[in-house]
């Protein structure tokens, strides 16, 4: 008889962690808007339909990536220390969430300009939280 | 085999009855059953170092059914932002409203009512209250 068998759970209990690595950087945010910022330039520039077309899709791509990651630093990284030391941080990464979107609905470099600020400004509480010390690995 | 162990059971019911007071006896046994069939096995950090991963528990299912949880207490509860998936947490306040706040024992590695809010506390689903896999580590969760 396999005792383990006969005495294991059938049911999963999640001692749950959305992200358990504990790997948070705003660079991932940074990088998806500064493609959306470059893509604008792109479109911009060109004439060409079709590759006008490709700007728009890839742009709202990224720009929702970067809000994806922007609501992962929010909801996951800061905690209620961080809060103290960093008030603004909550209205921040709001207004960042919500620029992406408007990075996503239009083609305005100013506003990705915006969202590159917003997010060097949730870079700045991330550091000033210690995340660079313990939320990546030492290289 | 099934019957041997059935047997045995039986056994130490009988002699465990006959040394203490019956009703408390029989309650434990109760108790027992019904956490056995409630039994969990425990997947991921956050419950660390009460919990770890891969731990298998005891549950009472009717620990709450006559009274609410407690601040402290351990509870499994329905995942708000997705009810089929079972949680284990800890209560560590309990709003005006009664709805719980729970939160993970290893905070850091958490996600709990610091990002999805208090929890309703008719998705709370038992007590985990006991160990009883790995070996090493059997006995009563605090």
């Amino acid at each position: 008889m396999d005792l383990r068998r006969a005495f294991a759970p059938t049911r999963t209990a999640h001692a749950h962690c959305d992200v358990p690595c504990g790997i948070y950087d705003p660079v991932q945010a940074r990088i998806e808007a500064e493609s959306c910022y470059r893509i604008i330039e792109k479109y911009h520039a060109s004439t060409d339909d079709v590759f006008r077309a490709r700007c728009l899709i890839v742009k709202e791509e990224r720009a929702e990536l970067a809000k994806h990651h922007i609501d992962v630093l929010w909801s996951d990284y800061f905690k209620p220390e961080h809060l103290e030391k960093f008030p603004d941080i909550k209205d921040t990464c709001w207004k960042a969430a919500k620029q992406a979107s408007k990075v996503k609905q239009g083609v305005d470099l100013d506003a990705a300009k915006e969202l590159l600020a917003l997010i060097d400004k949730i870079d700045e509480a991330w550091r000033g939280t210690g995340g660079a010390q313990n939320t990546r690995l030492a290289s | 085999m099934r019957l041997r162990w059935l047997v045995l059971l039986g056994v130490v019911a009988l002699v465990a009855d006959l040394a203490t007071p019956r009703g408390r006896v029989r309650a434990m046994a109760l108790r027992l059953a019904r956490s056995w069939q409630a039994r969990v096995a425990i997947e991921g950090p956050s419950m660390e170092p009460t919990v770890m991963d891969g731990d298998w528990l005891l549950v009472d299912p009717l620990a709450y059914a006559t009274r609410s949880p407690v601040v402290g207490g351990l509870v499994l509860a329905a995942d708000p932002r997705e009810p089929e998936r079972v949680l284990i947490k800890r209560v560590v306040t309990i709003d005006p409203d009664g709805w719980l706040r729970l939160e993970g024992d290893d905070p850091d590695h958490s996600t709990d009512s610091r990002a999805f809010g208090a929890v309703d506390p008719a998705t709370v689903s038992g007590a985990p209250w006991f160990r009883y896999w790995p070996p090493g580590r059997i006995g009563r969760l605090r």
